[in-house]
């Protein structure tokens, strides 16, 4: 899959990240913690990990679910295994 | 295939909670296919409802739940958890299913993981979806 652009990347898992969490996309910046400022649980992050796989057809092992700690990281989690 | 032996070996629920009576397909990891038939002699239906017995739509959730379970214990087989609970769902239901029906479950894996899975959830009778939607299930 060709490296996509990192603005529509970051839109893309904000709109995933709201509709699990549900929270309103704005307060998901780069840098807010998943679990202290938007009250994530592991298994919301267990299906964030399944909407990425899903969108982008992607295989993510579950070893790499304590890399979900805000949205940058999940950023960079998606932009390896596009990669892969 | 498997019987309702082996089906009481991987679920805990018991009469008249039991919403599984045979698995026909399983590809561990991947999906399963099972059914319940829907009977006139089920207790609920003196209350859901007197006049026109309506299989609950709590019970098609209830019967996913199941056929979700059986399919997380047969793809982590050294899964050592005793409890597993559903901690999302979002089901939609579109036609009633009364007594004489065959609740046919369809689950598919979406993400299975030793905490938990996230399925695809299906529910038909005689081929029309009667409900559908996604679950996600913990496992401790």
């Amino acid at each position: 899959m060709p490296e996509m652009d990192a603005k529509a990347l970051e839109e893309d898992l904000r709109g995933i990240i709201s509709k699990i969490v549900e929270i309103e996309p704005e307060k998901i910046t780069l840098d807010a913690n998943f679990v202290e400022d938007l009250g994530m649980d592991s298994m919301m992050a267990l299906e964030i990990l399944a909407g990425i796989e899903k969108k982008y057809k992607i295989q993510v092992p579950e070893e790499k679910l304590g890399k979900l700690v805000n949205l940058k990281e999940a950023m960079l989690l998606t932009q390896e295994y596009l990669k892969s | 295939m498997m019987n309702i032996t082996e089906i009481e070996s991987l679920v805990p629920q018991r009469f008249p909670f039991l919403m599984i009576d045979r698995v026909v397909d399983l590809k561990e990891k991947e999906f399963i296919k099972a059914y319940k038939n829907i009977s006139i002699n089920e207790e609920y239906f003196k209350g859901h409802f007197p006049a026109s017995p309506v299989f609950p739509g709590a019970l098609i959730a209830e019967a996913m739940a199941q056929a979700a379970c059986i399919l997380l214990k047969k793809s982590i087989v050294d899964l050592t958890a005793t409890l597993f609970y559903v901690t999302n769902m979002k089901i939609r239901f579109f036609k009633t299913v009364v007594p004489g029906d065959k609740l046919f479950i369809k689950i598919n894996t979406v993400k299975l993981a030793r905490i938990g899975g996230v399925f695809e959830t299906e529910a038909l009778v005689d081929d029309n979806v009667v409900a559908k939607g996604e679950m996600t299930f913990a496992c401790k």
